[in-house]
């Protein structure tokens, strides 16, 4: 007993320092979970008060942002698109149909707007929403009611479309509510008539909008209204717009090509045809019959970077150098008539001499082999000057250099000095187009040495955003002058060419590629020196008719009077009356021939619309009155223009309520062959990796950009998802807890044994 | 009594640093539970549904490994906050059963440690917030950097990829990420 007894209170104060110790991991265990709850509810709060600021964007936010939507590690890609391009020529007219696919692979639901190109005579009257299985059809608009239309639409959660016209060919699409991981079709149809040129007609299809320069708002001008009593509004940017021009565009050397495009184009020219050539895209042809082909891409989809050119030859020998066309619309008629004068050799008469003032740009937009083709062009001509002639050299970016302080007489010398300067030249820097112009109008011998005929040679991409601005300092300033475009690169601004030798009363060409500065040239060259068909007039016999252009421009070389006429009745004919240098020329058309043509009267409007704007910057119409008449043009015929829009809505709302809605501006390719450091400046050096330029198509209908990647072990690449950290310290922390814990229990073990042992 | 500061002071600290670990793994049990009421009532009503009040995450999808007993609820978005409740739908990815590939990444620690345990031919089920049920089969693993993933979230086909930090013993978060990739093979009725 007495050992139990003995041993009795040893063992209980060692259970009790079992206990102990079991109590105290007890308590330090609960202590612990309820200390992590305790942060668990205390920190929350403040975890959500930081997070709503980024999840939730407001929509004027989320503008600036542009396309990447950003995500807490800097990465995304937002909406993407594909683009199909359905070409059927008909004789004289294009009618084509451009399908945009719009994919949404983010969380989100999305507004995407894709700013893109068209050809700048091309009327667009259609507008097709694809949601799914429904086609809603688009209605033409004034541009502001229109707008509020699809805002209205935007915010209440339906699918909307809108067609934007922001020049005649640069055009904005703005597609409302595009779900999570949805796809929305928009389409959009135009018309435009085929070019001609000599023996060869022509199509152009514009692919991409090339960054154009806007010039600062330094200079403020007034705008004084009439009757506005002395006060007026100053205007202080030249491009007032310049956002809705300018949309992201993707570094070649980091991105790959984004918007893959399709192109087919049936041809059917109404006449046998000869050579088919596309001067940019390779390209498979089929023929059904004689005078029939079917065009597609070569390689399938390419990205939207160049212009796609396409031209044919007739298998004759000469063009038909007559066509005429009608069509009966709405108690209408209208005719379309193509008509080539005779080139008339002239060996009776020596040509005027020419005093011709070549103008070049060297701005940044023009670097890469854009600068490589201005400068092969330029020397071309200045090599094809004769000694009698006297010229000048301009060259500008943002700043300008005469290399003559005035023209001079073309002769060796001089001429090499020339070509020396020219091939001097590098590109950088802004654009600043308009001084260049003053310089190269202001005609220094106005007063007496009007034995030369003045020309301006002017070759630019026309990559700039103030074109109003051009246009009114031509129509200002030209004088005896005439002004002969130039339009050099992949993708040049079409609208700035023909307006501008419209308006100068010369012509222009384009020129997309080294291989055609010599042909392209050659043709400009016979334009030059050939006499002008001139004071060219048209005459009904029976019918009244409304005629557009409503002041025939001069002809040069090859090129033919292409006339519109809307009539009240089809009977009798037509006469053309002109001069070719010193002879007069006179055909007579009789209207019963004409042949059925389709979408005249959309190429009438549209050819009066470009009337009244012409009208309204040479000032012979009132801005008000000028507006007033393509308003009732465009709403007649249903047309896209500056003052209306084409707006589709789709009448179930798709966007549940609360779900905020994130603008994606979609990003555009670098136009081909331009230089991304001389646009946008220069860029931290990153290693380059050689990239094949081909867009990848996806499923037949959408088409998604993907990237080609061998292996996945490459740098970073923009495609490539991040990977989220998923590593904790909750391991690391306990088991550091745990040391602690023991540590600080032997210490306290070693202390208490230490009191114990005095 | 002064010879009591240092251990209690060790004490202290290594309940604190205890507390912080049992705190990530009990904040990434009990969510989970308010996950699974909340995506039951997202797919049951459609509509999304925050799992508390002053939450700005919600349940999209549940991911299942049948043969291990594993299941776990994903947040939308894979911020370091949202995954600590559970594992995140990565952004810009497609959802499961959409075509591309749909990722989602957890911690390795918590929700995804059944990771090590799914071996190739696992089937795995991804429910979505619609209701719908997705089976993938496992078929092959990787060891990625995770700015270097290979995975272009728009590819053809139908693509699961599970990802999490790796080595799945490491105590120390690293680059490096272990992939989990699975093919769709149907919908579930």
């Amino acid at each position: 007993m007495t050992i139990c007894g003995e041993i009795q209170p040893d063992r209980r104060a060692r259970l009790s320092r079992k206990m102990r110790v079991i109590l105290f991991f007890a308590f330090e265990g609960a202590a612990a979970l309820l200390i992590g709850f305790a942060a668990l509810f205390l920190s929350l709060p403040a975890w959500s008060a930081e997070r709503t600021q980024t999840a939730f964007l407001k929509p004027g936010d989320a503008r600036s942002g542009s396309l990447l939507l950003k995500t807490e590690d800097g990465y995304a890609d937002a909406s993407r698109l594909g683009i199909d391009v359905d070409i059927t020529v008909s004789g004289p007219t294009v009618r084509a149909r451009v399908t945009q696919v719009f994919r949404n692979p983010t969380q989100d639901w999305v507004e995407a707007v894709y700013v893109y190109p068209l050809p700048s005579g091309g009327a667009v009257d259609t507008l097709k929403m694809v949601v799914g299985d429904r086609v809603i059809v688009g209605d033409i608009k004034e541009r502001q009611q229109a707008r509020i239309i699809y805002e209205q639409a935007a915010r209440n959660g339906q699918k909307a479309a809108l067609t934007e016209q922001e020049r005649p060919n640069i055009f904005t699409n703005s597609v409302a509510n595009i779900g999570p991981g949805e796809t929305v079709l928009v389409q959009i149809e135009y018309q435009e008539p085929v070019q001609q040129s000599g023996n060869e007609f022509s199509l152009r299809l514009p692919m991409v909008v090339g960054p154009r320069y806007n010039p600062a708002p330094v200079v403020q001008s007034v705008d004084f209204r009439p009757g506005g009593g002395g006060w007026g509004a100053s205007k202080s940017d030249p491009v007032p717009d310049r956002d809705r021009i300018s949309p992201q565009v993707l570094d070649p050397a980091t991105n790959a090509p984004v918007n893959p495009t399709t192109i087919t184009v049936r041809l059917q020219a109404g006449f046998p045809l000869g050579e088919i050539k596309s001067h940019h895209h390779a390209i498979k042809t089929e023929s059904p019959d004689g005078s029939t082909r079917i065009i597609k891409l070569a390689e399938g989809a390419v990205p939207a970077d160049r212009d796609f050119e396409l031209t044919w030859k007739p298998a004759a020998e000469k063009a038909p150098s007559v066509g005429l066309f009608r069509e009966h619309v709405g108690g209408n008629d209208y005719l379309l008539a193509f008509v080539t004068p005779p080139s008339v050799e002239q060996n009776d008469r020596k040509p005027l001499p020419r005093e011709v003032i070549f103008v070049i740009d060297n701005s940044g937009s023009m670097g890469g082999v854009s600068i490589i083709q201005a400068k092969a062009s330029l020397t071309y001509a200045l090599a094809r000057l004769q000694p009698t002639d006297r010229f000048n050299v301009i060259r500008f970016d943002h700043t300008m250099e005469m290399l003559f302080p005035a023209s001079v007489p073309a002769d060796r010398e001089r001429v090499g000095q020339a070509t020396a300067f020219v091939g001097a030249l590098q590109a950088n820097g802004g654009t600043e187009m308009v001084p260049a112009m003053r310089a190269a109008l202001s005609d220094t011998a106005a007063g007496g040495d009007t034995n030369y005929v003045r020309q301006v040679v002017f070759l630019t991409d026309g990559a700039i955003g103030n074109e109003q601005q051009l246009f009114e300092t031509i129509n200002a300033l030209r004088g005896r002058s005439r002004i002969f475009m130039v339009g050099i690169g992949s993708a040049p601004n079409t609208h700035l060419m023909t307006r501008a030798a419209e308006l100068g009363r010369g012509a222009f060409t384009h020129i997309g590629s080294v291989e055609q500065v010599e042909e392209r040239m050659r043709g400009l060259f016979s334009k030059l020196e050939n006499p002008a068909v001139t004071n060219l007039t048209a005459k009904f016999s029976d019918a009244a008719a409304d005629i557009t252009p409503s002041a025939i421009p001069d002809l040069y070389r090859d090129e033919p009077l292409i006339l519109a006429a809307k009539l009240d009745k089809l009977a009798g004919s037509v006469e053309i009356k002109g001069r070719i240098g010193d002879r007069p020329w006179v055909v007579t058309l009789p209207l019963a021939n004409a042949a059925e043509g389709k979408g005249l009267s959309k190429l009438w409007a549209r050819r009066k619309i470009t009337d009244a704007e012409v009208a309204r910057t040479t000032r012979q119409e009132s801005p008000e009155d000028a507006d007033k008449t393509i308003l009732a043009l465009a709403l007649d015929h249903q047309l896209v223009t500056r003052l209306t829009s084409l707006v589709a809505v789709d009448k179930t709302p798709s966007r549940p309520e609360g779900e905020p809605l994130k603008v994606s501006e979609l990003p555009i390719n670098l136009p081909a062959g331009w230089d991304f450091a001389k646009v946008f400046g220069e860029r931290p050096l990153l290693p380059v990796t050689p990239m094949e330029r081909r867009a990848e198509a996806g499923e037949a209908r959408v088409q998604v950009a993907a990237l080609k990647r061998a292996a996945p072990a490459v740098t970073a690449a923009p495609s490539t998802v991040q990977l989220p950290k998923t590593a904790t310290d909750a391991e690391l922390k306990m088991i550091l807890g745990v040391i602690f814990l023991i540590f600080s229990l032997v210490l306290f073990a070693f202390n208490r044994r230490q009191a114990l042992i005095p | 009594m002064r010879r009591f500061i240092l251990p209690l002071l060790l004490a202290v600290t290594g309940l604190i640093l205890f507390g912080q670990g049992g705190y990530i793994h009990a904040k990434a049990l009990f969510a989970q539970i308010l996950l699974e009421r909340a995506f039951t009532e997202t797919i049951a009503t459609g509509r999304e549904t925050k799992p508390w009040s002053w939450a700005d995450t919600w349940p999209v999808a549940r991911i299942e490994v049948k043969r291990i007993h594993a299941s776990t609820i994903v947040l939308a978005g894979s911020s370091g906050q949202a995954l600590a409740f559970g594992p995140g739908h990565v952004e810009n990815t497609p959802d499961a059963g959409e075509r591309g590939v749909a990722v989602y990444s957890a911690h390795r620690d918590t929700h995804f440690r059944f990771l090590q345990n799914v071996v190739i031919g696992d089937e795995i089920d991804v429910t979505r917030r619609d209701g719908r049920k997705f089976r993938y089969r496992a078929d092959s693993t990787s060891i990625v950097r995770f700015d270097a993933s290979g995975i272009d979230p728009l590819r053809d086909g139908y693509e699961l990829v599970l990802s999490t930090c790796w080595p799945f013993e490491a105590l120390t978060p690293g680059p490096d990420r272990y992939l989990l990739h699975a093919t769709l093979i149907g919908p579930v009725p």
